[in-house]
């Protein structure tokens, strides 16, 4: 267990690295950004019913990979993410959705439904966390094809497995468009990236707004405040102002007369 | 010289006016525009005489292969402080400081600028972005990047560079507030009936340069507290290790620094347009074509800034792209030059000292302009990028445009602004020193490029030593001729012969129809303009 664990943490300190310079590793993530899941890939939801991942996604998604015994980083990874939508403010269920899938194909619905109801417990946004957040376990093959799809690397070591905790978020067309890594993730990052997702066309005004004044940052794998465009933007903003005053509002000033 | 006006005696000039202050109050209390010119002339004189002197230094050290009179640290200090001085203390402010503060509200009759205090306060920004270049000459030692500042050096260095960078930055803010006040006052203040195209065209190239300082002077701000940001918190924008970019900094300098070289022209170009119809007595040529051409400059001028990276990398579109952009803006430059020329063509020159130095601008101008195409070819540029041949089309633009401009617009306007005249054959025979040693300073650096001398390096190779020599030589020989020229201008302020005769020159603009020197508003009463400025019997 402590190997395990221990192992795992290794991982997550590597994965930046591994999951950008090395195509052939074993365990961790190899990303593939603007590339699709299979969306007929079939899983199980929590009522025991079959469905394809191309039926459940229509909005931003998030999709992460644990399984549900997991001693390690899985419960780290999910306290992360339910923290992080607990944080932002789009509504989770209507504005996006997140997919818990189990990788270990031998697990079954009641532990899918067992961890939904942990986090619905602890879940400050009760009614969101029902409604968009699904748990769902599937076949070996199925798994196989996702995770292959994905990027996502895991290696089985006895009865547990090794693997990274990442979110990978979809747009609604189930195409890859970022990967966070590690198991703490700024809200307002997650917000950015499920924005992005959503190509600024589902969020507020005010979203295409921070999308245009922040530029995900590969090398950090962060949100970064793209300060040269904001700067122009605004130095072009007040010279437009200054010269529309000046052309439309001929006020001569009696002092010079 | 003609005299078309009577003498005017009976009021009290600009200089005997000083608002019941005593002593140096009276000057830097004062919100005048023409003593607030004269405020900035002042102080760039003492900083130019520094930066010349610094300049001599560096060709005693290339005098002769090897160390010289200094250390190679010593010499990158003195190239970095020599070009922070004379950028962004002289050339940048220059002109439109000195006489488009003193100028600009008398040619358009105003009574000053729209925002006069604004216009002091610049004032004192500049000095004190003056004094943060002075500490940074302290403590860790004077900057060593070159006054361009590039990273990632530039926020490694142990030297004092943040200082200096921060007298950039502050400098900044006083050329904003000085393009935002004259843009105002052009829109707010013309007298009634001058219309925008009667408007005189050294007016008409501070309007462009306004623009250009408003919309281009915050990016080198921003970039530089960007500079600051990376020493201090270590952020990281132009740093490869933490995910930043070096190129992001060059792109940021030059999308500001190119068009501040039309900053510091456009002026020069503006005071020349005034000389040429003054002393060839005939309507300027093509007035219309000279002012677009100054807005045209002023335009593309922000798109050609990649032509200082062709070696830097970037990708074959963009090089092939900012070539072009470069060869056309030399056509507004080029229809200049047409103009004047075109305007001395069967003009009746009277060749006064201010004539000799805008002839000797437009002598200048072309060559700088020439070889600035040279650079502009991609081919050319990447065997002559940062060479000494660089540094000659540099000079020959900047300091032989700005400067052989200012020193004709100073004799030009003298006798208004200080009410007494110099005297011209001291004046004429500093010129042709001046100008004899431009060349000879200036011209080897050409050839020395050409054929392969670095620039920046306080060595080189034996057979570069013939043409530095030369070189050298000339800049004695140049030094001679602004000494020459700075004892004459200094004495003669101070005590030359009085002189209250309006239009020494015959000159068409409103400067000309007010006393001389200048009452403090300029104008009893508001003048109605009601024909073209330029007009010759």
């Amino acid at each position: 267990m402590k190997r395990t664990l221990l192992a795992s943490l290794l991982i997550i300190v590597l994965i930046p690295l591994l999951a950008q310079n090395d195509e052939y590793i074993e365990i961790g993530v190899i990303e593939k950004l603007d590339q699709y899941i299979p969306m007929d890939a079939m899983l199980v939801d929590e009522n025991g019913d079959t469905v394809t991942i191309g039926d459940l996604i229509d909005k931003p998604t998030i999709l992460n990979f644990v399984y549900y015994r997991c001693p390690g980083i899985c419960s780290p990874l999910m306290n992360g993410l339910a923290e992080a939508m607990d944080g932002n403010d789009l509504v989770l269920g209507e504005d996006y959705q997140a997919l818990t899938i189990s990788f270990d194909a031998r697990e079954g619905t009641f532990l899918a439904v067992k961890k939904k109801n942990n986090y619905l417990n602890l879940a400050e946004k009760k009614e969101e966390v029902k409604n968009g957040w699904h748990f769902f376990t599937s076949d070996s093959a199925s798994i196989a094809r996702l995770t292959e799809a994905a990027g996502f690397r895991y290696k089985a070591t006895g009865n547990d497995f090794i693997h990274s905790a990442t979110l990978i978020i979809l747009d609604p067309k189930g195409k890859i468009t970022r990967y966070m890594n590690g198991i703490y993730f700024l809200p307002f990052e997650l917000k950015m990236s499920l924005i992005e997702a959503a190509e600024g066309k589902s969020g507020p005004t005010i979203n295409r707004v921070l999308q245009y004044c922040y530029s995900y940052d590969p090398e950090g794998q962060k949100y970064m405040l793209n300060i040269t465009k904001v700067s122009a933007t605004l130095i072009l903003f007040f010279a437009a102002v200054l010269l529309l005053v000046l052309f439309f509002f001929r006020k001569r000033k009696t002092k010079n007369i | 010289m003609s005299s078309t006006n009577t003498e005017n005696t009976g009021y009290k000039s600009y200089l005997e006016e000083d608002g019941g202050r005593k002593g140096i109050f009276k000057w830097i209390l004062s919100t005048d525009h023409k003593r607030i010119g004269l405020l900035y002339l002042y102080a760039m004189m003492g900083w130019f005489c520094i930066g010349v002197v610094l300049g001599l230094l560096m060709k005693l050290e290339l005098i002769a292969p090897g160390k010289t009179i200094m250390e190679a640290q010593a010499y990158n200090a003195t190239f970095t402080v020599h070009g922070v001085i004379m950028i962004f203390l002289i050339v940048i402010p220059g002109i439109p400081a000195v006489f488009g503060n003193f100028m600009l509200p008398i040619q358009i009759g105003a009574k000053d600028v729209f925002f006069p205090r604004l216009n002091l306060f610049s004032w004192y920004i500049y000095v004190l972005g003056g004094i943060l270049v002075i500490i940074s000459l302290f403590g860790n030692g004077p900057p060593d990047t070159g006054w361009t500042f590039y990273a990632p050096y530039s926020f490694k260095t142990g030297t004092n560079m943040l200082p200096a960078a921060l007298g950039a930055f502050v400098l900044g803010f006083s050329s904003i507030l000085t393009g935002l006040n004259f843009i105002v006052t052009i829109h707010r203040m013309r007298a009634p009936g001058m219309t925008w195209f009667k408007m005189p065209l050294f007016t008409w190239t501070l309007y462009g340069t306004g623009w250009i300082q408003l919309l281009a002077t915050p990016i080198i701000g921003i970039t530089l507290l960007m500079v600051a940001g990376e020493r201090i918190l270590g952020i990281g924008f132009f740093d490869p290790a933490k995910g930043g970019d070096p190129l992001l900094y060059q792109h940021l300098f030059w999308i500001y620094s190119h068009p501040a070289v039309y900053i510091m022209i456009l002026p020069a170009m503006g005071a020349v347009s005034e000389i040429i119809p003054t002393f060839a007595k005939k309507t300027i040529f093509g007035y219309k074509a000279i002012v677009f051409s100054t807005l045209a400059i002023a335009f593309v001028g922000y798109f050609v800034w990649g032509h200082h990276m062709y070696t830097s990398g970037m990708s074959g579109a963009s090089l092939w792209a900012f070539s072009l952009l470069t060869f056309l803006v030399a056509i507004p430059s080029a229809i200049k030059v047409f103009n004047w020329i075109s305007t001395m063509h069967q003009g009746s020159i009277s060749v006064e000292v201010p004539f000799l130095w805008a002839a000797s601008f437009i002598f200048i101008f072309m060559i700088g302009g020439l070889t600035g195409l040279v650079l502009g070819a991609l081919a050319t540029d990447v065997h002559l990028h940062d060479t000494a041949f660089v540094v000659a089309h540099f000079h020959f633009i900047v300091f032989g445009g700005v400067g052989f401009a200012f020193f004709g617009a100073i004799h030009y306007w003298f006798s208004k602004i200080f009410g007494r005249k110099y005297d011209p054959s001291w004046a004429k025979t500093g010129w042709i020193t001046f100008f004899i040693g431009f060349v000879t300073l200036y011209g080897p650096m050409f050839y020395l490029g050409i054929k392969g001398m670095p620039r920046r390096y306080f060595d080189y190779l034996d057979e570069f030593h013939g043409p530095n020599i030369i070189s050298t030589l000339g800049a004695l020989v140049m030094i001679t001729g602004f000494l020459i020229i700075l004892v004459n201008l200094v004495k003669s302020a101070r005590k030359g012969e009085k002189t209250s005769e309006m239009n020494p020159w015959g000159g068409t603009n409103l400067e000309w129809q007010v006393p001389t020197p200048p009452p403090l508003e300029n104008f009893d009463e508001i003048p109605v303009i009601d024909k073209a400025t330029y007009k010759y019997d």
